[in-house]
């Protein structure tokens, strides 16, 4: 694994990665890291580019140029099954989840790739979330939208990922699910799991995360501790409305 | 002229006349097999108005394109929005039911096939001008607001509308018009061959029509015109042997095209290209 | 009266295969997303190499239904490509094209099997297959089911509740059924989107081989016409129930089945097939999106 300075080691690394839909350049050069354990978030407006770049490295988007390196390892152009296998898991926008099929099902789905040692992973998910062991036969269109946030988040969990994308998962819930959610993730991270989120919410995301990373337009342009973005006043006129 | 060449001039001509049946209602992705029922409700009628109430030509023509275009017309109020495949699948509904009546229907022949339709002097001239005609008015739908409208709704129903376009009286007018080529195709085949069997009309011509649209290229009406005459032309210049594996060759060359340039041989870009061309060599 | 419950016994059998071309047709079309229109065309295609290896082999039933089957899923695994290529191409997916193609592969098999096997003549299923000299095989007072009737009715519950212990039961079912919901979902949580649906290729292919042989049964003979009059069946039963729509399908496959079964019961000629065409002309006409709606 690649270490830099500090001797610390980098589970993500990104290198000016660039990636286009058709005519529109949704990444341009995009460079960013993350440490093992860490929570790092991005920030941005709609359409800066923070659902390209985690998608990109899920494997869903073909690279232009750059690349990207998983534990030292290049997945660059590997498909998506592949770097789930690999160890990421992806909790998309809007949660994902499957409304049709029922909360166990969706779990399983998480653990298609090694089914082995599911019924365990669903205890450990069912004892951190006891609400959706209570609710595990129910069909998951009918569970509530923080509820479908904490599925979509114990989903990636049965895949046993090293590291979790996490999409803008406050979005469209109630200010007090918010809270909970950001602290399942901040749990989560104690247990070892890196995570990378793009988040709207910049004030609780901050404050969740160890470092950040500001993208405009397909670009990073500031990327710096999550105390120094806080106390940034540009950062906080831009996003945080003081 | 020389018979074959007759044939060859008249039957390429209907097929382009069927084929463009076929590209109307494409243009909003609509494939619109009815019309080859369309082709032998008329067909059948005009050889039937023919030699028992002894109508002429043009009269049979006029009223067989006005069955079409009627029959057409009522089955849009059903399906001038629906899905491809609800259209597709009511086409080869009402191709099936007409032919089992045909068959039936001993009054007009049933399957042994009706004869004796008198021939018509310059058959092959009143083809082509109604090639000609109906050419012109498809140029000018495809270039009008409606037919950009059509281009739009072919990739996503919202934009037509944007358009300020009714999608369903759109996609109904197309229909209709389309039924109406198919009714003339049936009353000019039933007069150019002076017989008529229900074997004819079959899935054959769906098949070879769907062949010409997309080798030809179905975004632009000048594909069928030239894919009609070489995929008919084809057959007949290859040993017997080989022609009657017509439909299979068809076939392939319809899953090749699918698979390689799926647009058809003339596309727009293609035809802008020839544009280009054609200024710089005028400049020249 | 028994002749009634004699047709309507009838009809579930030839419901039964109904449903099963029905839903194999509508699992291509969750999964691999396709429309193959030519999916019965393929099974008739099933037939007559089953009906060629009994041949070959002296009516050897086990070769014969085997080589039914096999010769469906291969067709099934070697046209998949294609069609997966199409979808690719299109970038999003692109279902009338898959029509299409569709089509023309029914065009190719069609007109293959009316040149080159039996003269185009329609093909007839050797007693040892069919049972047909034995009379009736199951007499339960009034009622009484040929061979082909019961094993078609058998085969086919089972084999649909196969299906669906498969669908809710299974890996492979649960990754069918995200598919169906959202395939850009389903490609976000990595399932493999392109092995699915080859998988269902097979899957489809099996049941297309072993419906094949269910009808050789049944019917006893097969045409190169077969084909065509069964897909555009297949097609509006898919329809009218909804595209997709599993359950659907299966209400509807049987119910086309007893009507067409009571017709031929009561009224002679080609007639029967007519009146079926037309009662589902209606149906679409009416409801295009389906009874049932569509799962599209």
């Amino acid at each position: 694994m690649e270490q830099n300075k500090s001797g610390e080691s980098y589970i993500l690394e990104v290198k000016n990665l660039s990636v286009s839909y058709g005519h529109v350049n949704a990444l341009k050069g995009v460079d960013i890291k993350v440490k093992a354990g860490e929570i790092v978030v991005l920030i941005g407006a709609n359409g800066a580019g923070k659902t390209s770049l985690l998608e990109t490295i899920l494997g869903v988007n073909e690279i232009k140029n750059g690349s990207i390196h998983f534990q030292g390892r290049e997945i660059s152009g590997d498909s998506a099954d592949k770097i789930v296998r690999s160890g990421i898991f992806l909790v998309p926008e809007g949660r994902g989840v499957f409304s049709s099929m029922t909360v166990t099902d969706n779990l399983l789905l998480g653990a298609h790739h090694n089914l082995k040692g599911a019924k365990s992973k669903m205890d450990y998910v069912f004892s951190s979330f006891p609400i959706l062991k209570d609710r595990k036969n129910q069909v998951a269109g009918t569970l509530s939208g923080g509820e479908r946030q904490m599925l979509a988040i114990a989903r990636a969990l049965m895949s046993s990922p090293k590291m979790i994308l996490v999409d803008e998962p406050s979005i469209g819930l109630a200010p007090k699910i918010v809270n909970d959610i950001f602290d399942i993730l901040k749990n989560l991270n104690s247990e070892g799991y890196s995570i990378l989120l793009s988040e709207q919410n910049v004030y609780k995301a901050l404050k969740c995360a160890h470092r950040g990373y500001v993208m405009e337009t397909g670009n990073i342009v500031l990327g710096a501790a999550s105390e120094d973005l806080l106390n940034n006043p540009e950062i906080r006129k831009a996003y945080l409305g003081a | 002229m020389s018979l074959p060449l007759y044939y060859y001039l008249a039957i390429t001509s209907i097929y382009i006349l069927m084929t463009w049946a076929l590209y109307l209602p494409y243009r909003v992705a609509h494939l619109h097999f009815m019309v080859v029922a369309n082709m032998a409700i008329s067909g059948y009628f005009g050889g039937y108005a023919a030699t028992q109430w002894g109508w002429p030509f043009g009269l049979a023509l006029l009223v067989g394109i006005a069955i079409g275009a009627f029959i057409s017309f009522l089955v849009s109020f059903g399906i001038g929005d629906a899905p491809t495949f609800a259209v597709v699948i009511v086409g080869f509904t009402f191709i099936y039911i007409t032919k089992t009546a045909i068959e039936n229907w001993d009054v007009i022949g049933g399957t042994m096939g009706m004869f004796g339709i008198p021939v018509v002097k310059n058959l092959l001239l009143y083809v082509y001008i109604f090639v000609l005609i109906t050419g012109f008015f498809i140029y000018r739908f495809d270039n009008s607001r409606l037919g950009r409208a059509a281009s739009a709704k072919f990739v996503d129903r919202d934009l037509a509308t944007s358009f300020g376009v009714n999608t369903k009286y759109l996609g109904m007018f197309l229909q209709t018009w389309a039924g109406a080529i198919g009714g003339a195709c049936g009353v000019f085949y039933a007069f150019l061959m002076n017989s008529l069997f229900p074997d004819f009309f079959t899935f054959h011509i769906i098949g070879t029509t769907m062949t010409m649209l997309f080798l030809g290229g179905y975004t632009t009406l000048w594909g069928p015109l030239l894919a009609a005459p070489i995929l008919w032309g084809l057959p007949l210049i290859l040993p017997t042997g080989v022609a009657s594996w017509k439909q299979i060759i068809y076939g392939i060359i319809l899953i090749v095209i699918l698979l390689l340039r799926p647009e058809g041989a003339v596309t727009r870009k293609f035809l802008r290209k020839l544009q280009v061309k054609l200024k710089l060599v005028k400049m020249a | 009266m028994e002749v009634f419950i004699a047709q309507v016994i009838n009809g579930l059998s030839l419901g039964s295969i109904y449903v099963l071309l029905v839903t194999g047709f509508n699992l291509l079309l969750l999964v691999a997303m396709i429309i193959h229109f030519s999916f019965p065309i393929v099974v008739v295609f099933s037939m007559y190499i089953a009906w060629i290896v009994l041949g070959l082999t002296g009516n050897n039933l086990f070769l014969g239904i085997s080589a039914g089957i096999v010769s469906a899923i291969l067709l099934n695994i070697i046209t998949a490509p294609m069609f997966q290529h199409i979808m690719k191409k299109r970038g999003e997916v692109d279902i009338n094209s898959t029509m299409v193609l569709s089509m023309g592969l029914g065009m190719i098999i069609t007109d293959f099997l009316s040149h080159s096997i039996n003269k185009g003549f329609p093909i007839a299923f050797p007693d040892a297959l069919t049972g047909r000299a034995e009379g009736a095989f199951l007499k339960i007072g009034i009622i009484s089911m040929s061979r082909g009737a019961f094993l078609a009715l058998i085969v086919g519950i089972i084999f649909v509740l196969g299906l669906f212990w498969i669908l809710y039961k299974t890996k492979q079912g649960r990754a069918f059924r995200a598919i169906a919901e959202d395939p850009n979902g389903a490609k976000l949580v990595g399932l493999p989107i392109l092995k699915t649906g080859f998988q269902s290729y097979a899957l489809t292919g099996f049941l297309g081989g072993s419906t094949a042989i269910l009808m050789a049964i049944l019917l006893g003979s097969a045409s190169p016409g077969l084909g065509d009059q069964l897909g555009h069946k297949v097609l509006a039963v898919s329809i009218i129930a909804g595209l997709g729509n599993l359950k659907g399908g299966l209400i509807v496959g049987l119910s086309l089945g007893i009507l067409e079964a009571l017709v031929q019961g009561y009224w002679t000629g080609t007639w029967s097939n007519a009146v079926a065409f037309v009662i589902m002309l209606i149906a679409i006409l009416v409801k295009p999106k389906g009874l049932f709606g569509m799962k599209l």
